[in-house]
């Protein structure tokens, strides 16, 4: 046993030296996963550079291993579903990583969907909110916790089916937009909930972004396929889900209208439907010339044929941005313009 | 034990002092990872407690980490209370065990000591195959099939089933560790003499009752190390509780209803996208030194059990 | 006397029925535990059966203007020669769909035939490419064409397309051997298993050369040179607790000591095993002291007797008596190692890596991350390469236990 102990030893060694081939190290969210890795596989068939490894860690434990400091143990580029925050920029700073390029790569879109053996749901905001909330407003003014337990209670026009909604837990970025973007969207309808927000803004913003825990919304974790494979199962739930799993499944499940607007890909990129979040990438600056690569990989990433209109990360459901707002993006990240923080 | 060692030529044998010294390090060497896990965990552990106290988290009886992602977002403050979380391990992990410990422990005993040597060739590897399923498929096998039936065949029965429940992912997971207690303790009795057995049965006992009176209370110490080993392994597994029995964390002793564990939530919290300096991200270090403590409390509980009803036969 | 005989044979009788009831409930728990194994086997390979084969689309290529490799353009080449193939396309997103008939790779495809074959160049020629994954999809019956347009991958132009290539005998289906030969892809139909099999082939050997010794050595520690006291009590505590400690956890060790203590390369297979082998240590522990355990002590007072030493009597007579039930452990040990995926995810193995790692120290993934990473990729035709890497992973696993089997085998006795 020993001796098999000192070969691996001297094998490990031997070949670890042999192996000191520098690559790009990506890490962060699972979400841009799916993105970054087809730049990487382009990037690695059409350059002499070697494929760049992406690691899927979400995008807090990529933000801090991309903060962790300078040199060739930390990585160089870390993706994020959600924008950086000013407090992790600062501790970014403290550790050396002042330079930071931020590249925001496109949108996904958040669907509600369902089994395509029941009816297509035409929902509004105003629903989703009253359906999921923690606590809606009684009537009166005041708030009560959330007594609805079928679609038509919250709105005689909806089926009489009990609500039960599978979907992202705290812990994910695609919640966080879903609470932003649908349940405030709903909520801020009332105009007495409206206005609180100029008055007391945390109260708002409890009241808005509490999804109830009573068994309604079910926290399903965050592998979205076997989402569509409940739901598949299950005719009567609804799911929330990036685009891409849509796209892919149109023969199980269906996406629900919202505020009249079908979840489809121009419809999402033209900015009509309500509910989509950007994507970002994160390039540390003083890695550029260090490790070999980046500012052409970050030059793939930014090209037309990649993330345009008719590139092929829209083929695996990325919603590109528009004309001027990519042509910003591409010009900052081809100059690697710090990110200032406003 | 009180054996001493005779040394025929008086002389003392260095190699095997240095050897011993040798072995008693790889022995020190569980304390030392178990220093390294504490140590990993403490500090932020420590942070998390400066935002959240120590009997909030131990004591409270709700666990619903919706704190914000960014700074701009106020609100949903969210609350850490640990209870709901170590019950839904708990419940999940007896569920295991009700399933496994008697499927396990027959089969261990049919294989000893009934089956034909070929039988046994075969069985006890497929068997282990069990064990090396990634869990991942588990996961899909309890969230697919299992749950869509336990929650049919509830509603026949006028039951409510939540659709992701806790008794789908403790049965699939009691599934996948047969192997750990079937194949450890059929070695464990195969070991046990023959001479044990040969007396019960020229004493006229049946091979049922000899395995009954005899064979398996010799080989107790053993099968209980097995059922300690399935029982760490349900505590410590994570991705059938994450596909099968979800993220909401349900105070209830009721098997039907849908409960999370420990380990599934610090797996979420530490791949999720908030800041990692959040309070919730930080709870998964809290919570690892919690699990930590309890089966602590858990083991040293089953070492005086086990050492109660220790013996030695031969 | 007749009566006592009518009882006695009553009671008799009574004890047979028992034994014969104890021995089918023995037959009935390994007929269900086989049962779930059919089950689950059966869907996986039902599943994964579709990843053995891929669409092939023949294509007319013509190099003949081309005298050497930097000549050519190849994935205009292919392009041209697709357009060739539909002449009456003409209109521009028509055009777009129809390049989606064949794999983003094709260009490259071409290339590697032509580096391979360099007398391809210089004229013209009848070639096989890669289909896309729908396409392939189709061919295997995933997709139904009945279905209204708007719920279906292929929509009615492309439809047309494939059914003419297939009236042309242009469309074929070939064995998937990149499957097995390559890395990983974001295209399911260029997407492999090898670089993952290595990579959990690396980690493995770390592990096992690490904890089935170390394993070993702490179990005879603990049970043979070491007398019942606190502090062996406080290992033996410390030892099952391990056993229960979350995997995540020893990634987190492994993050903070192995990679930013002692420096090791990060995503390498090297550090990979060490935290496996930190993970299945408790379990190889606490399998070989029952195994040890379970040595009877009159083996041991025969050797001491004959004036063995301890360590020699451990060595000579216990320590192989113990052996099967300790190798029992390991493969029971090696096979969650094999199948974990929470603690690689802290020190990044869970990573997309295309290319085979060549050494202990290059980045690697595992086939679990795999099968966990393609569970979650939104394109439909992952599911059967998902199911087909869990085979694999099997195939591992078997291949161990027959490793195992044979060790067994060589030990086992009963005395």
């Amino acid at each position: 046993m020993t001796k098999t102990l000192t070969a691996i030893a001297v094998l490990a060694l031997t070949t670890g030296a042999a192996a000191a081939q520098e690559r790009i190290s990506i890490v962060g969210s699972s979400t841009v996963f799916p993105f970054s890795t087809t730049v990487a596989e382009h990037f690695g068939k059409a350059t002499e550079f070697a494929t760049p490894v992406v690691e899927s860690t979400g995008s807090g434990g990529g933000l801090r291993l991309f903060c962790a400091g300078v040199g060739a143990d930390t990585p160089d580029i870390t993706n994020a579903s959600r924008r950086i925050k000013a407090s992790e920029v600062a501790g970014c700073a403290e550790n050396g990583v002042t330079d930071i390029t931020e590249v925001k790569i496109g949108y996904d879109g958040i669907v509600l969907a369902n089994s395509v053996e029941a009816a297509q749901f035409d929902l509004s905001l105003r629903d989703i909110f009253l359906a999921l909330a923690a606590n809606v407003p009684d009537g009166n003014g005041g708030t009560m916790p959330n007594p609805y337990t079928t679609w038509a209670e919250v709105n005689p026009a909806l089926p009489a089916t009990k609500i039960e909604v599978m979907g992202p837990p705290p812990t994910s970025g695609t919640r966080d937009a879903f609470a932003e973007l649908a349940m405030e969207g709903g909520c801020k309808t009332f105009d007495w909930i409206s206005e609180l927000k100029g008055e007391d803004k945390s109260a708002y913003k409890e009241l808005c972004h509490t999804l109830r825990e009573d068994g309604a919304y079910v926290e399903a974790g965050e592998n979205d396929n076997l989402i569509v494979q409940k739901l598949a199962a299950n005719p009567d739930a609804l799911g929330i889900f990036g685009y891409s799993f849509l796209e892919q499944n149109a023969d199980l499940v269906q996406g629900s209208i919202v505020n009249g607007v079908a979840p489809e890909f121009e419809a999402i990129a033209a900015g009509d439907y309500p509910v989509s979040r950007s994507l970002y990438v994160y390039v540390k600056n003083a890695h550029v010339g260090e490790v070999p690569g980046i500012a052409e990989f970050v030059a793939e990433f930014t090209n037309e044929e990649t993330w345009g209109e008719f590139g092929y990360l829209a083929e695996k459901g990325l919603i590109p941005m528009g004309e001027a707002e990519m042509a910003q993006f591409a010009e900052d990240a081809a100059n690697l313009t710090p990110l200032l923080l406003d | 034990m009180a054996q001493r060692e005779i040394s025929l030529t008086g002389r003392k044998r260095p190699l095997e002092t240095l050897l011993k010294l040798t072995l008693n390090l790889a022995s020190v060497l569980a304390i030392f990872v178990t220093l390294g896990i504490v140590l990993s965990m403490v500090f932020e552990a420590w942070k998390f407690f400066q935002m959240v106290s120590v009997t909030e988290f131990l004591f409270g009886l709700e666990w619903s980490p919706q704190t914000a992602i960014r700074a701009d977002q106020v609100g949903s403050s969210g609350s850490f209370g640990a209870v709901p979380l170590i019950a839904g391990t708990l419940l999940i992990s007896s569920i295991a065990m009700v399933v496994a410990a008697p499927i396990g422990l027959i089969s261990a005993i049919y294989l000893s000591e009934y089956a034909s040597a070929r039988v046994r060739a075969w069985v006890k590897p497929l068997l282990e195959m069990l064990a090396g399923i990634p869990s991942v498929v588990y996961g899909f096998f309890a969230a697919l099939v299992v749950a869509p039936f336990i929650r049919m065949s509830g509603g026949q029965f006028g039951l409510e089933v939540a659709s992701e429940s806790a008794l789908a992912a403790g049965l699939v997971m009691g599934v996948m560790i047969i192997p750990l207690i079937s194949s450890l303790s059929d070695d464990v009795l195969n070991a046990v003499p023959s001479s044990l057995r040969e007396a019960s049965l020229g004493l006229g006992a049946t091979q049922a009752e000899t395995i009954k009176k005899v064979i398996v209370p010799a080989a107790i110490p053993g099968i209980a190390g097995s059922f300690l080993l399935a029982a760490s392994a349900a505590i410590g597994e994570t991705m059938i509780v994450v596909m099968a029995a979800g993220l909401a964390a349900n105070l209830t002793a009721n098997p039907l209803e849908a409960v999370t564990t420990v380990t599934a939530q610090i797996v979420a919290l530490l791949t999720g996208d908030q800041e990692f300096d959040s309070a919730k991200t930080l709870s998964a270090f809290a919570l690892g030194l919690l699990l930590f403590a309890t089966t602590l409390i858990l083991n040293i509980i089953a070492m005086r059990i086990v050492n109660k009803y220790r013996e030695q036969y031969d | 006397m007749t009566d006592l005989f009518t009882t006695a044979s009553g009671h008799l009788r009574a004890r047979h029925r028992a034994e014969w009831r104890f021995r089918w409930l023995g037959r009935l728990a390994i007929v269900f535990s086989l049962g779930f194994l059919l089950i689950m086997l059966f869907s996986i390979t039902s599943l994964g059966k579709g990843a053995l084969s891929r669409a092939e689309i023949q294509l007319s290529i013509d190099l003949s203007a081309a005298s050497s490799l930097e000549d050519v353009n190849f994935q205009k080449a292919v392009r041209s020669a697709l357009f060739a193939t539909f002449p009456e396309v003409t209109d521009r997103s028509d055009k777009r769909a129809l390049l989606k008939l064949l794999s983003s790779d094709s260009g490259y495809e071409l290339a590697r035939m032509v580096e391979e074959n360099p007398a391809l160049l210089g004229q013209e020629t009848t070639l096989w490419f890669t289909a896309s994954d729908d396409i392939d999809m189709y061919e295997k019956g995933a997709i139904d064409a009945n279905l209204p347009e708007n719920r279906r991958r292929l929509k009615d132009t492309t439809l047309g397309w494939v059914r003419t290539l297939e009236s042309r005998n242009a469309l074929r289906s070939v064995f998937n051997t990149a499957f097995f030969t390559s890395g990983d892809s974001r295209e399911p139909e260029l997407a492999g298993i090898f670089s993952a099999l290595v990579g959990s082939i690396l980690s493995l050997i770390v592990c096992f050369a690490l904890s089935f010794p170390l394993g070993i050595m702490a179990a005879l520690s603990l049970e043979e040179f070491s007398k019942k006291s606190r502090w062996s009590d406080f290992i033996e505590v410390n030892i099952n607790n391990l056993a229960a400690v979350p995997s995540i956890v020893f990634g987190l060790l492994g993050m903070a000591i192995i990679l930013n203590v002692f420096g090791l390369p990060r995503s390498s297979p090297l550090v990979g095993g060490m935290v496996l082998a930190l993970m299945t240590l408790p379990t190889i522990i606490i399998a070989s002291r029952a195994a040890l355990r379970s040595v009877p002590p009159s083996i041991r007072e025969a050797a001491l007797g004959m004036g063995a030493t301890r360590v020699q009597t451990t060595f000579h007579h216990v320590l192989p008596l113990a052996m099967p039930g300790m190798l029992t452990g390991a493969i029971v040990g090696m096979a969650r190692a094999l199948g974990e995926t929470a603690p690689l995810i802290m020190i990044g193995m869970v990573a997309f890596i295309v290319d085979v790692p060549q050494g202990f120290t290059d980045a690697a993934t595992s086939l679990p991350v795999q099968i966990f990473l393609w569970a979650d990729s939104p394109e439909r035709a992952f599911l059967e390469k998902t199911s087909a890497a869990i085979l694999v992973l099997l195939g591992l696993l078997i291949v161990m236990n027959i490793a195992a089997v044979v060790l067994r085998k060589k030990f086992e006795r009963r005395y």
